[in-house]
C-alpha cells in the first residue's frame, strides 16, 4: 500500500448504509460497477457505512480497485473493517466541499492531507496511527497477523 | 480526573491503570458473540473456520485463544438457504473442536437476547460481538460493540482487538416516566436530539433520577440503537436492578464498575420524561423521530413486533394488552417474532401467544426474520418495532418503514393507520 497517493474522485451523499453499497454501491447506482476503475476514489458525506456489519460491502469496493474512502464520517465497524482490508478509510471533515466528482484528489496518509490537484483546495485529517499504517502496509488484518506471528517465531 | 465507566473498562482490559480519550489500546476481550451468518461462505469464499484454520496453521498453534469465552448462535432457524445451512454446519464443526458454547433449536432465538438470558453479559466486561448490534449488552453495565468478519477470525486467533478510547456523551435522564413510554420512545427522541451524525464513534452514557424506573427490556432496547446513532457503544451504570437481573441468570462472579463523580464528559445532554409523549421515527434513518402526532393517520400495510430491538416478554406483553379482544385491521399484516424461545415460552404460559392469535397476529418462530429478509413491496408502508429503517432494508427501496415502541406498533395494526397508543391501552 502507498501512504501517498492520488485518484478520481466518485462523489456520494449522506447517510449511506452498507445495505446499500453491497455490490460495489449497487443500491445507489447499479451501473457503478462499470463505470468505477482501479485506483478511483470514493468521498462520501456523514455517516458512510452505517448499519450492518456485513463485509460484503466493503469488500465489494476493494474488490473494484477503490484505492480509499474519504467521508466527513465513516461508521466505526465499516472503517474498521476497510482498514482490517487494507483499503484506507479516511474521516475528513470538510472533504465534500472541496471536491466535485471527477475531480483528482490526493491523499498522504502519513501528513493527513488530502488535496484537490484540479483546484488546489485541500483538507486535513488525523494521520493514522502506526498500528493502523501497519495492517495497511500488509495488505489487512490477516496477513498483518500471518506476518507478525512468523516475525515472532 | 475521574473516568467514565467505558474508560475504567477499557483501562482494565487494556492492562492500564488509566486511559483518556483518543488513546490507542490493545484490549484483551473477555467474550466474543458470533452469529451463524459469519460462518457462511457469504462474507470470504473460504469461510471463517476455513480462513482461522489457515491464520492458526501459519501460527502454528492449534486452538483459538479462549473457546470459553467464544458464543455463536443460530439466528436463523430453520435455515433458509444452502450457504446459510453450511455456515451452521461450519459453526457446530467450529463449537466441536475448539470447545465454543452453540446455542441453537429451544435454546436460541435471536443471538443478543440469548446472549444476555442465558448470563454471558456481565457488569464490567469487555465485550466484542460479530454483529453491529451487539451494543446492546451495554445495558447491563459492560463495554460492548460490534466488530466486522475479518476483525472476528483476529479476534478468534489472537483475544485481542486495537481500539481509540471514545469520548463519551452523558445523557441524563430526569422527571418521571409515564406508563405509556418505553425505552424506544425514549431512545428515538435522544437520537432525533443528536441527529444522524451526533455521537459518531462516541460513548454514549446514562444517568439521572429517571433510570432507576427503566426496565431492563427497555435499556437493552436503548443500547440496541447505539450503532444507530453511530456511536461505539452505550451504557446505564449497573445498578441494583441490572446487578439483581445478571444474578438470576449466572452464578459466576463479576465486578461491576461505575463513573467517578469526577469523570469527564465531553458533552451533557438532559431529557425530563414527565408527559413525554411516544415517539416514532419516519423512514430513512432512525434519526428521523418526531412526536407521534406528526405521524396519525399513515396508512400501513405492514407492523412488526420483532428484531433484537424490541420483541422481549415486555414487549410481548404491552402488545398482547393493547390486542386483546381485538382483531388487526384487515389491511394489514401483523407479525410477531418474540426475542428468543425463552420469551416465546413465556408468552405461551402467560396467555399472550393465544391473544395473538385470536387477534390474527401471524406468529413466526424466534429468529432475526424479516428484520434482514424481503417482506416489503413496491410502495408499502410498515410500522415496525426494529432498529433499522433505511431504503430497502425490509424489501424494496421504495418500500416506507417508521420506527416505533411495541405499543405504538400494536394500537396501528389494529387501526390501519399510525395511532397515538396512549387512546389504545385500556385503562
Amino acid at each position: 500500500m502507498k501512504k501517498n497517493f492520488a485518484g478520481k474522485v466518485w462523489k456520494f451523499g449522506d447517510c449511506i448504509d452498507s445495505g446499500n453499497i453491497k455490490g460495489v454501491m449497487a443500491g445507489i447506482d447499479p451501473e457503478f460497477h462499470t463505470k468505477v476503475r482501479p485506483g478511483d476514489l470514493i468521498v462520501a458525506g456523514i455517516n458512510f457505512g452505517m448499519g450492518s456489519s456485513a463485509e460484503d460491502a466493503p469488500r465489494s469496493l476493494r474488490d473494484a480497485g477503490v484505492a480509499a474512502i474519504l467521508a466527513e464520517s465513516i461508521s466505526n465497524i465499516y472503517l474498521r473493517t476497510l482498514i482490517n482490508l487494507g483499503l484506507p478509510a479516511i474521516e475528513c471533515s470538510g472533504i465534500s466541499a472541496i471536491v466535485e466528482e471527477g475531480h483528482e484528489l490526493e491523499v498522504d496518509l502519513e501528513a493527513g492531507r488530502a488535496r484537490n490537484l484540479t483546484t488546489g483546495n485541500s483538507r486535513t485529517f488525523a494521520p493514522f496511527s502506526d498500528h493502523a499504517i501497519a495492517i495497511l502496509e500488509k495488505g489487512g488484518l490477516i496477513p498483518y497477523l500471518k506476518s507478525s506471528v512468523a516475525k515472532d517465531r | 480526573m475521574g473516568m467514565t465507566i467505558t474508560e475504567k473498562i477499557c483501562a482494565r482490559a487494556a492492562g492500564k491503570d488509566r486511559v483518556r480519550p483518543g488513546d490507542m489500546i490493545d484490549a484483551e476481550i473477555d467474550k466474543l458473540y458470533i452469529k451463524d451468518l459469519r460462518f457462511s461462505k457469504a462474507e470470504d469464499p473460504k469461510g471463517l473456520y476455513g480462513l482461522f484454520k489457515e491464520i492458526l496453521k501459519e501460527m502454528g498453534i492449534h486452538k483459538a485463544w479462549d473457546a470459553d469465552k467464544v458464543v455463536i448462535n443460530f439466528d436463523e432457524q430453520p435455515a433458509r438457504s444452502m450457504r446459510r445451512l453450511e455456515g451452521q454446519a461450519s459453526a457446530k464443526q467450529f463449537s466441536q473442536e475448539h470447545g465454543a458454547t452453540l446455542y441453537q433449536g429451544y435454546e436460541g432465538g435471536i443471538g443478543h437476547n440469548v446472549m444476555v438470558e442465558k448470563g454471558h453479559v456481565k457488569p464490567g466486561e469487555f465485550i466484542v460481538g460479530a454483529d453491529s448490534h451487539s451494543c446492546t449488552y451495554g445495558a447491563l453495565g459492560c463495554f460492548a460493540t460490534g466488530i466486522g468478519f475479518t476483525e472476528t477470525v483476529g479476534v478468534l486467533a489472537t483475544g485481542r482487538i486495537w481500539l481509540k478510547v471514545p469520548p463519551a456523551i452523558y445523557v441524563e435522564l430526569a422527571g418521571k416516566r409515564p406508563s405509556w413510554i418505553w425505552g424506544k420512545d425514549i431512545v428515538l427522541r435522544i437520537m432525533a436530539e443528536f441527529g444522524p451524525n451526533g455521537a459518531v464513534n462516541k460513548t454514549i452514557e446514562y444517568g439521572g433520577n429517571a433510570l432507576s424506573d427503566i426496565s431492563i427490556e427497555s435499556r437493552l432496547s436503548m443500547c440496541n440503537m447505539a450503532v444507530e446513532s453511530l456511536a461505539l457503544n452505550a451504557v446505564f451504570p449497573p445498578d441494583e436492578r441490572a446487578i439483581e437481573y445478571v444474578k438470576q441468570v449466572s452464578n459466576t462472579a463479576f465486578t461491576p464498575v461505575e463513573s467517578d463523580p469526577d469523570a469527564e464528559y465531553e458533552s451533557r445532554l438532559r431529557f425530563d420524561l414527565t408527559d413525554m409523549e411516544p415517539f416514532v421515527a419516519a423512514p430513512g434513518v432512525p434519526s428521523n423521530g418526531q412526536p407521534v402526532h406528526e405521524f396519525i393517520g399513515t396508512k400501513i400495510n405492514q407492523a412488526f413486533i420483532g428484531t433484537c430491538s424490541n420483541s422481549r416478554i415486555e414487549d410481548l406483553r404491552v402488545a398482547a394488552n393493547i390486542l386483546k379482544g381485538k382483531t388487526v385491521h384487515p389491511g394489514v399484516r401483523m407479525i410477531v417474532t418474540p426475542a428468543s424461545y425463552a420469551a416465546y415460552f413465556q408468552a405461551r404460559e402467560e396467555g399472550l401467544l393465544q391473544i395473538f392469535e385470536k387477534s390474527k397476529v401471524l406468529l413466526t418462530a424466534s429468529e432475526c426474520g424479516i428484520c434482514t429478509r424481503p417482506s416489503l413491496a413496491t410502495e408499502e408502508v410498515c410500522i415496525s418495532s426494529g432498529n433499522r429503517n433505511f431504503p430497502g432494508r425490509m424489501g424494496h427501496r421504495d418500500a416506507q418503514i417508521y420506527l416505533g415502541s411495541p405499543a405504538t406498533v400494536a394500537a396501528s395494526a389494529l387501526a390501519g393507520e399510525i395511532v397515538d397508543p396512549r387512546e389504545f391501552l385500556p385503562s
